[in-house]
């Protein structure tokens, strides 16, 4: 349809490029007497408002969230169920979060510049025990993924360790730990012999569970998992998932209240619509904000917190610069490639919009924090653990006609299709049929998976796969994350399970039918 | 290499790659399943009952023309027992709508439905080029937008029809799912992804075209020998839609599904309760009785603004208020005829030209 | 010819595409080629207007980078995501491209594209 022909099209007209900045005055808003050194959001700020301005946002998004429940019109101290976990990469807004974390809760009070309190010079916003224990910085190391990139792990320490008070705990991971036993075992996941041998078949769209999966080191497995997606868009929504539960275990395994990350409002924008692009509109709130629970139940659940999701990365940059922090950055690997994938081409395209229309970050986030998944959860993904919606393979089955034994009830008789005869028709439908996995052949991942994650594995691009396999890595025994195994074995056997209750339930049901057909025949019991 | 058969009927050779899958499939199986896809959206959302009477928004572009002729097969294959018509409305602009109205007009007669063409100029006498000699080409898709959506149903109530289906494909909605995230409108973003959509006096709109590419829509006309008539407005501007289409075109080439997907997330979620409670209800028109959520509609509100020559008062608050302060509306000013709907089941409103 | 001396720092990783130096003095003509064009002859030749950030990018992209330009300039500008600060100020503040550079002036980039 050419643009016009859309209903949709009447607000076209209010979407204006706006200027970022009359020109008409440079005076800062906010203490309304200095010249403005930063333009945020069309408003100028000076220096000396600019910090506590931003550091008023994080604690605001920050705040409302650190005690157990929240807080009524009386407002009590925080203090939260367990400790702290920063998940930090080096960035320029993690690095933003970690200084703002350090200066906001842990700085001793003498030290702390008077300007960086806000108004909140409250002796309790600087008590030391917010968190309990120590508080940690995972950092998550993700050049396994990337051969040729160095790793950073020495550089980052250097960072944390620039903190002197406090003294954050520094704890570094590999991305190749999602692949490694003695990791998993240390942050208390359950495994045993018959899921450590789960693979997947990743050969066609059936994702079948095979359990003859080849034990390989963390970092070769790692890349055959990563090299067996089949699309770039695949590969780095993959890497970021295995991020997020690598700090999610972790933090777990510490008695962590809270994990938070450094994602900027910008971020949080780019986030949301290379999620929506991808599927996962079920779990849209879970990009701001969400609540998880390790599996199998082990501890109190852990809230991800995202401080900075109301503050551009622009006021991260600035705050990092004028606060000369050390960015290490991320690869580059990271960020400039994958210009074929739908996370790149989503930052491209927002940052570029952002430039002639700087409220479009503000408004997409602002847009989505009024959604809520619509009712149906088929309980949590294996993958990314975040909760799948139902009946999602239904829909694609309709939407998308990839066989005619999938859609076996519209092509038969007189509307089967008009180049087939009915012979061939059944013969089609019946031979898929028995291509469908019986009780003995293997079980498919596909039912614990939701959209969007489904949609990663299956879904090709007219380009190819992201990467050849080397050499004896098999496509059709891909090994998977541990904690993807833990969850799919404890679905078989479940499953298996299930089954034996149904046998045992039928013949119980079958033995009160035989009692009420003969209670007739017999006697009260005296 | 030897030719590959098709991934579906395995018997006739793969012609061509499918946009939606990427399965190489035969040219009978691609009629085959893209017809029974939108027979599935129909069926799944129950869109029609039998003996209905239903309008098919045609414009004469490939969406409308390949829609009139699955509709019309579908109808056939399945027995659906529809009686289907024609309904085309001419915006006056020259140079654009002329050329596509005589494809309507073959398609008449080709597929034997009853056709209504209804004009701006008609229903509130102002053709489009006239609009836009007053407006400039700013604002214009406003008018055209608010007047087409109007008219359309008010062509369709004097066919008297129960249903409109109009040719939006899964790539129009995808890129209106982002268009509303982007621009914060969570009404529409709500109600975007709904194959079907019905105000409380109007009839019922549908878009059985909702999970179809429009790649597919382009292939099917093609092999089909479809003759329909391409061209862009004349008067569109490049705005920030032409951005949000690009980067959609983007995502389609990273990963094919991505339209789809999209469409899967905007129908994944709902908004909040204490949102939706914030929302204004729907009225009708104090002027001319069409559905609004003002006591004057969106079109009587700008059609007042060119009688009066004040164009931009549809369009902001601030032009608005100025039209207000500036007394109530004369009595010699053009106005909308007032809406009525009738009666289903009896004769056609109005007659309708026959196809020869 | 007259020249104008300034200092030019990188933030936030962008320093990697130039030479993974963080600062650098350097010098520019007062008065440069309208087309923003830097090579020699230009210089010389071509129409004049007063030397300016849009300019300094040209110049910056033309002479000091060392790879990717892609990532540092896009349709003539610095590209999206790229912050600039002139003394200390938002350059958003100060004209963006168009502000005329004097002897002294700082010049800072900051990348935010390296994320979270």
């Amino acid at each position: 349809m050419s643009a016009c022909d859309n209903p949709n099209v009447e607000k076209d007209a209010l979407m204006q490029r706006r200027q970022k900045f009359d020109g008409k005055t440079k005076i800062c808003v906010r203490c309304k007497e200095n010249t403005g050194n930063v333009v945020i959001r069309y408003s100028v700020y000076c220096k000396s408002c600019f910090f506590p301005l931003v550091q008023t946002r994080f604690r605001k998004s920050l705040e409302p969230s650190i005690n157990p429940v929240p807080d009524g019109p009386r407002k009590k101290a925080l203090k939260a169920a367990g400790s702290l976990v920063i998940g930090l990469s080096g960035g320029t807004s993690s690095t933003a979060m970690l200084d703002l974390v350090a200066k906001s809760y842990f700085a001793p009070k003498a030290e702390s510049d008077g300007k960086l309190k806000g108004g909140k010079d409250h002796p309790r916003n600087s008590d030391k025990g917010v968190w309990k224990g120590k508080a940690g910085v995972c950092y998550v190391e993700v050049c396994g993924a990337f051969p040729g990139e160095r790793d950073r792990t020495d550089e980052i320490r250097s960072v944390v360790g620039s903190y002197s008070n406090p003294n954050f705990e520094f704890i570094p991971l590999r991305l190749e730990d999602s692949f490694d036993s003695n990791w998993w075992k240390e942050v208390g996941g359950d495994l045993s012999s018959s899921a450590a041998a789960l693979g997947l078949d990743m050969t066609d769209e059936d994702l079948r569970l095979v359990n003859s999966s080849p034990e390989l080191a963390p970092l070769q497995a790692l890349r055959t998992y990563l090299t067996s997606l089949p699309t770039q868009t695949a590969f780095y929504s993959v890497i970021q998932t295995l991020i997020r539960l690598l700090l999610l275990h972790t933090s777990a395994s510490r008695h962590a209240s809270h994990l938070l990350l450094g994602t900027s409002l910008t971020s949080l924008s780019v986030n949301l619509i290379s999620g929506i692009a991808q599927g996962s509109g079920y779990q849209v709130p879970e990009e701001a904000k969400e609540e998880w629970r390790p599996r199998p139940d082990r501890g109190m659940p852990v809230r991800v917190i995202r401080p900075l999701r109301d503050v551009g990365m622009k006021e991260c940059a600035i705050w990092d610069w004028w606060c000369n922090l050390k960015i290490v950055g991320e690869p580059r690997s990271l960020y400039g490639g994958g210009k074929n994938s739908i996370g790149a081409l989503t930052r491209d395209f927002i940052f570029g919009l952002e430039s002639d229309y700087p409220a479009t970050v503000s408004t997409v986030a602002r847009t989505c924090a009024k959604l809520v998944p619509k009712e149906g959860s088929d309980g949590i993904c294996a993958l990314c653990e975040r909760p799948a919606q139902q009946g999602v393979q239904a829909w694609k089955a309709r939407i998308s006609i990839r066989s005619y034994q999938e859609a076996r009830s519209s092509v038969s008789g007189n509307t089967r299709p008009p180049h087939l005869t009915e012979e061939e028709i059944v013969n089609l439908t019946k031979a898929s049929l028995e291509a469908e996995p019986t009780p003995d052949s293997p079980i498919s991942l596909t039912p614990l998976l939701c959209y969007a994650c489904h949609t990663s594995l299956t879904s090709r691009s007219s380009r190819g796969t992201a990467a050849l396999l080397a050499n004896g890595q098999a496509l059709n025994q891909v090994p998977l994350p541990l904690w993807v195994r833990s969850t799919a074995d404890a679905a078989i056997s479940a499953h298996v399970h299930e089954k034996e209750i149904s046998v045992t339930r039928t013949i119980k049901m079958s033995r009160d039918e035989m009692e009420k057909e003969i209670s007739a025949f017999l006697l009260p019991e005296e | 290499m030897a030719p590959r058969s098709c991934a579906l009927c395995q018997k006739a050779k793969a012609m061509l790659k499918r946009p939606k899958t990427g399965q190489q499939i035969c040219r009978d199986c691609f009629f085959y399943v893209f017809e029974t896809e939108v027979h599935n959206t129909i069926t799944e959302a129950q869109l029609f009952n039998p003996g209905d009477r239903v309008a098919i928004g045609a414009s004469g572009g490939k969406d409308s023309t390949v829609l009139a002729y699955v509709m019309k097969t579908l109808n056939e294959r399945y027995q659906y027992g529809l009686e289907l018509f024609l309904l085309s409305i001419d915006e006056g602009i020259t140079g654009y709508r002329d050329d596509s109205l005589e494809t309507v007009k073959r398609n008449q007669e080709q597929y034997n439905m009853p056709l209504k063409i209804l004009s701006y100029d008609e229903l509130y006498g102002w053709t489009m080029d006239a609009i836009v000699s007053q407006v400039g080409r700013k604002n214009n898709c406003t008018f055209c937008g608010v007047f087409r959506r109007q008219a359309l149903d008010r062509g369709a109530a004097m066919l008297n029809v129960d249903h409109i289906v109009t040719g939006h494909n899964a790539d129009d909605i995808a890129e209106t799912v982002l268009m509303n995230i982007m621009r914060g409108d969570i009404a529409r973003l709500g109600r975007c992804t709904s194959i079907c959509t019905q105000g409380e006096d109007t009839i019922r709109r549908s878009k059985p075209f909702k999970y179809a590419y429009e790649k597919e829509i382009v292939m099917y006309a093609y092999f089909k020998k479809l003759d329909y008539f391409s061209t862009e407005c004349i008067y569109s501007p490049d705005a920030y839609r032409g951005h949000a289409r690009a980067f959609l075109k983007d995502l389609e080439a990273a990963r094919p599904s991505a339209i789809i997907d999209i469409i899967h997330s905007g129908e994944a979620f709902e908004i909040k309760e204490e949102v939706k409670a914030t929302q204004k209800v729907q009225q009708t028109c104090q002027r001319c009785g069409y559905m609004s959520s003002n006591p004057l509609c969106k079109a009587c509100t700008l059609l007042e603004g060119l009688e009066r020559g004040m164009a931009n008062s549809g369009i902001t608050d601030r032009a608005r208020k100025k039209l207000d302060a500036g007394g109530p509306a004369p009595d010699n000013i053009r106005t909308i005829p007032f809406f009525s709907r009738m009666n289903s089941g009896g004769n056609p409103a109005i007659a309708v030209e026959q196809p020869s | 010819m007259s020249k104008v001396s300034l200092k030019i720092e990188f933030g936030g990783g962008l320093e990697l595409l130039f030479d993974n130096q963080r600062s650098y003095r350097i010098d520019v003509p007062s008065e440069v080629p309208i087309d923003n064009s830097t090579d020699e002859e230009s210089l010389s030749t071509k129409e004049k207007k007063p030397v300016d950030v849009k300019y300094l990018i040209h110049h910056m992209r033309d002479h000091m980078l060392k790879e990717r330009v892609e990532l540092f300039m896009e349709k003539d500008t610095v590209r999206p995501g790229i912050l600039v600060l002139i003394n200390d100020t938002d350059w958003e503040l100060e004209g963006e491209g168009d502000y005329k550079l004097k002897s002294g002036d700082e010049i800072v980039f900051i990348s935010t594209l390296h994320g979270g």
